[in-house]
């Protein structure tokens, strides 16, 4: 009964703001006063920041994919849905579709079970494999314009990896980068290994949460170890699954840092160009910013839609323990 | 016998995930005919003309990158920490219908592709003339990252107890008094996630600042390694040394701050 009287009085104290209500007496304007000030001096500056730089560009974004917008090439007229119906036939948008969906799927498979692999190795105490974690997250913490530049060097024709596989007798070793049946799954490679030390972080988080008694309990009753994990570590590794997939997901899929400086979109005519990769050549290279807008508004509607089902799956399978 | 292997195995995968690194920190210190020639090889005897071009460079371009990037970093990250605190603190405490729509209308915002607003943001920033200036990007960074730090903020200043605050309510202590002095203090492990996430994400940002920024402003040190990917064709000694300089200052930060930013990644992973 103590505890209820206690519930009752802090959520009536969890009113956010004042002190005491003011008197009814007071026209609207004096009331709401406190409360305005409250949200303009708390909230005001970053939800405006927010509003001017983020929401905002959005709606003008949606106006600008119903014109022919470009700066450069005025007037600017509504041309309705042109630019959407001409985007379910135009190659280049198509092609881009096709790219972002591979290195996406490349990037959300490749990090994860690699880094499920690792976490699993280096779940053990003591400096060795505190050491080994950090060599694996240093890659995430690098900027993807120095990956991209170390990765080019090291695959490029003459480049170490070459240079090695020509060392054991492999004797035309492929153009990494430069040819376009190898170039999209060589930027997935350098993606994956930028991102693996994510995973094998948040994996290693997941697996310090299992209990030991459970896996102890198990062996008692005479399982394995795949079973173990099977039956254990898999199902209590669910939120980690959760939050790598989605993370990896949406970076997966506006990738452009890599393209723009490893590959450009080519080699050939878009084997690399991402979607992300493609709105900006259109908007700021070519200046179709209307066109250029409705591929980021397809994009965005991709992003949220794929994402917000991927979460609502891998959550459901999220149990407590 | 198996004490023996998960050790080995660990430090050979560990091995081979590093060559990438390990190249980059050789060549740094190595002649340019010997990189061609011999990339992995040890730098005997190291050299440090690389190096020197680099900071010599007559058109100081590592400097002025570095300064770049320090500041609009270092005015961002505080900028952000201040608003997204205290808006934060605003939304989790708040009780009203609206403020949770506003929440998620802020959350939306983590998975908000910059392709998707660049192009209007571009013009905004023309019309108030803060196209190609520093302060422009600090402004844009500042809205573009509000979302995660409001995300880190909120969830934090969940647990921290109401009873704190209306204790120093009731002593007189006005509302910005008690955010300031009783709240924010108490926030010090979501304040060090935010400037630590937002600090790196930031200093590696690249689209932003070559969008922005521009080259006519001098570059960031993303994009001024970007910018001078051409020069250093035929000389990967220096591009490397540009790009050794450039990480140093994250790396230094992270090596330091590596609990830091275990703690904070991990935090959503394990189920307390």
């Amino acid at each position: 009964m103590g505890q209820g009287l206690l519930t009752g009085v802090s959520t009536d104290l969890a009113t956010p703001v004042t002190t005491r209500p003011p008197p009814r007496h007071l026209p609207a304007r004096r009331r709401h006063w406190p409360r305005v000030r409250h949200f303009a001096g708390f909230a005001g500056p970053g939800v405006l920041v927010y509003v001017c730089f983020v929401l905002a560009p959005i709606l003008v974004s949606g106006w600008y994919s119903l014109t022919n917008y470009n700066p450069f090439n005025p007037p600017t007229r509504f041309t309705g849905l042109r630019n959407y119906r001409l985007l379910f036939t135009d190659a280049e948008f198509l092609t881009s579709l096709r790219v972002t969906t591979i290195l996406t799927m490349i990037v959300v498979i490749v990090p994860n079970v690699l880094g499920l692999g690792i976490a699993l190795l280096l779940d053990r105490r003591g400096w060795l494999y505190n050491a080994l974690r950090s060599v694996f997250f240093i890659p995430v913490v690098l900027s993807s314009v120095v990956v991209s530049v170390i990765w080019t060097r090291l695959l490029d024709n003459d480049g170490l990896v070459n240079q090695s596989l020509r060392a054991v007798g492999v004797d035309n070793p492929p153009g990494w980068l430069s040819d376009p049946a190898y170039a999209l799954y060589s930027v997935g490679a350098i993606l994956s290994w930028q991102m693996l030390g994510l995973c094998v972080v948040v994996y290693l988080a997941g697996l310090q949460g299992v209990p030991a008694e459970l896996h102890e309990a198990a062996e008692i009753d005479g399982a394995g170890p795949v079973r173990r994990f099977r039956a254990i570590t898999w199902p209590l590794l669910a939120p980690a699954l959760t939050i790598n997939t989605v993370v990896l997901l949406i970076s997966g899929f506006k990738v452009f840092d890599h393209i723009q400086v490893i590959t450009h979109g080519g080699p050939g005519t878009g084997t690399t160009a991402t979607l992300a990769y493609t709105v900006l050549q259109t908007g700021f290279v070519a200046n179709r910013r209307g066109y250029a807008s409705a591929t980021a508004v397809v994009m965005l509607v991709i992003v949220a839609t794929v994402s917000g089902i991927v979460l609502k799956v891998l959550q459901r399978r999220e149990v407590e323990l | 016998m198996k004490a023996v292997v998960r050790p080995l195995v660990a430090t050979a995968v560990s091995m081979l995930f590093f060559v990438p690194l390990y190249v980059v920190c050789v060549n740094v210190l190595k002649q340019p005919e010997e990189i061609s020639r011999s990339p992995a090889s040890l730098p005997l005897p190291p050299t440090l003309a690389n190096l020197r071009t680099v900071l010599g460079r007559p058109d100081r371009l590592f400097w002025v990158s570095l300064t770049n990037s320090v500041v609009i970093t270092v005015s961002s990250i505080v900028v952000l920490t201040v608003l997204s605190a205290m808006l934060g603190h605003y939304l989790a405490r708040s009780r009203a219908r609206w403020t949770r729509w506003l929440t998620l209308l802020l959350l939306c915002g983590l998975m908000i592709p910059p392709q998707v607003i660049l192009m209007p943001v571009v013009q905004i920033l023309r019309l108030t003339h803060l196209m190609t200036t520093v302060p422009g990007l600090v402004l844009f960074n500042v809205g573009y990252y509000v979302p995660f730090g409001v995300f880190v903020f909120t969830g934090f200043v969940r647990s921290i107890p109401l009873e704190l605050e209306e204790s120093a309510t009731m002593d007189g202590a006005s509302r910005f008094q008690v955010f300031w002095r009783i709240v924010f203090p108490l926030l010090r492990p979501a304040t060090a996630s935010v400037l630590i996430f937002l600090g790196v994400w930031i200093w590696n940002d690249f689209l932003d600042p070559l969008i922005i920024l521009g080259p006519s402003n001098g570059t960031t040190v993303t994009t001024g390694i970007y910018r001078s990917i051409g020069q250093y064709q035929a000389n990967f000694g220096g591009m490397f040394a540009l790009m050794f300089l450039a990480t140093l200052p994250v790396l230094v930060l992270y090596l330091a701050l590596q609990r830091h930013f275990v703690k904070g990644l991990t935090g959503g992973a394990v189920k307390g």
